[in-house]
C-alpha cells in the first residue's frame, strides 16, 4: 500500500517537531527560572546602578564556582533576611566570608554595619543593566 | 516609553540602600555632651556659693549649659538606642534597654541636680554603651575622654 509509506514519515516530522517545541520550551522556563529581573532601589550603587534601573541576575552563578572580589551580587539584609541588598564584593576573608560595600560608601549601609556575609547566603550575581538602554 | 518601562518593569527590589541618610552613627557625640555637663558640675561646685552678682550670673550661665548638654546627651543616646540599635544587638546584649534607660534617667538627674557624681555615672553609662556600639561593629575602639 502506498499510503501507509507516506504517512509514516509525517508522523515521525509530527513527533520531531513536539520535540523541538518541548525543548525550546524548556530552555525558556529555565532561562526565565536562572535569570531573574530586579529594580534598583536606593543610591548605595551610584554611579554603577541608579535607582530606577532595572537589572538581571543570574542566581546560579556561584553553583560551580566561588565569588570574586569586585563582582556585584545580591544578598539579604542579614539583620532582615527578607530584604534583598545589592551591594558589591569588597573583599574575601580566608573562610570565604565576604565583606560588601556599595559603590558610593557615604550613601551605603553595608558590612561595615552589619559584618561578614556568607557566601552561600549569595542570591546571585548581578549581569547587569537592561534599563535605561543609555545613559 | 511609559508603557514599556512598565512592560520591562521588573517585580522584585533589590535594595542599594542606606539606614539614614548618612548612617553616621557615634556614642562619641553622648560622651562630649556628658562631658561638658561633668564640666558644669564641677565648675559649679568650684564656684562655690557666692552671693555677689558676678558669682550669681556665672553660676546660672554653668546651669543653664549643665541642661543644655544633659539634655543633648538624652537626644543622642536616643538615636543609638532608637535609630542604631537592631533586634538582634538586643538578644547579644539583653540589657541593652535597661542600659539606655538608666542612662537617660541619668542625664535627667544631671538636670535637676549638680553633683560631679552623677557626670562621672553618666560618663560610665556611655562607656558601657560605648562598649556595646563598637562591639557590634566588630571594632575595638579605646574609650577616651576630651576633658
Amino acid at each position: 500500500m502506498a499510503g501507509e509509506d507516506e504517512r509514516q514519515p509525517q508522523w515521525l516530522a509530527g513527533l520531531a517537531l513536539a520535540a523541538v517545541t518541548l525543548e525550546a520550551a524548556g530552555a525558556i522556563l529555565w532561562l526565565a527560572w536562572r535569570f531573574r529581573r530586579y529594580e534598583v532601589a536606593g543610591s548605595s550603587m551610584c554611579p554603577t546602578f541608579m535607582p530606577g534601573d532595572f537589572v538581571v541576575v543570574d542566581r546560579k552563578a556561584f553553583a560551580r564556582r566561588k565569588p570574586h572580589p569586585g563582582e556585584v551580587v545580591l544578598a539579604p539584609d542579614p539583620r532582615e533576611p527578607s530584604r534583598t541588598v545589592l551591594k558589591r564584593i569588597a573583599r574575601i576573608d580566608l573562610h570565604g566570608g565576604l565583606w560588601l560595600e556599595g559603590d558610593n560608601p557615604d550613601e551605603s549601609t553595608d558590612s561595615r554595619s552589619y559584618g561578614w556575609v556568607r557566601p552561600d547566603a549569595l542570591l546571585g550575581r548581578v549581569v547587569g543593566r537592561y534599563w535605561p538602554l543609555r545613559r | 516609553m511609559n508603557f514599556l518601562t512598565r512592560l520591562l518593569q521588573p517585580s522584585k527590589v533589590a535594595y542599594a540602600h542606606c539606614d539614614g541618610p548618612c548612617g553616621v552613627y557615634d556614642p562619641a557625640s553622648a560622651r562630649i555632651a556628658a562631658e561638658a555637663v561633668l564640666s558644669m558640675e564641677k565648675k559649679l561646685a568650684a564656684l562655690g556659693d557666692g552671693q555677689d552678682l558676678a558669682s550669681q550670673n556665672t553660676r546660672s550661665r554653668f546651669i543653664a549649659i549643665k541642661e543644655q548638654q544633659a539634655e543633648l546627651a538624652k537626644k543622642e543616646l536616643d538615636i543609638l538606642w532608637h535609630d542604631y540599635f537592631k533586634p538582634e544587638h538586643l538578644e547579644k546584649y539583653p540589657d541593652l534597654h535597661a542600659t539606655f534607660w538608666q542612662a537617660a534617667k541619668l542625664c535627667s538627674k544631671n538636670k535637676t541636680e549638680s553633683d560631679p557624681a552623677n557626670g562621672e555615672a553618666l560618663l560610665a553609662a556611655i562607656e558601657k554603651i560605648h562598649g556595646m556600639f563598637w562591639a557590634t561593629k566588630s571594632r575595638d575602639v579605646a574609650f577616651y575622654r576630651a576633658g
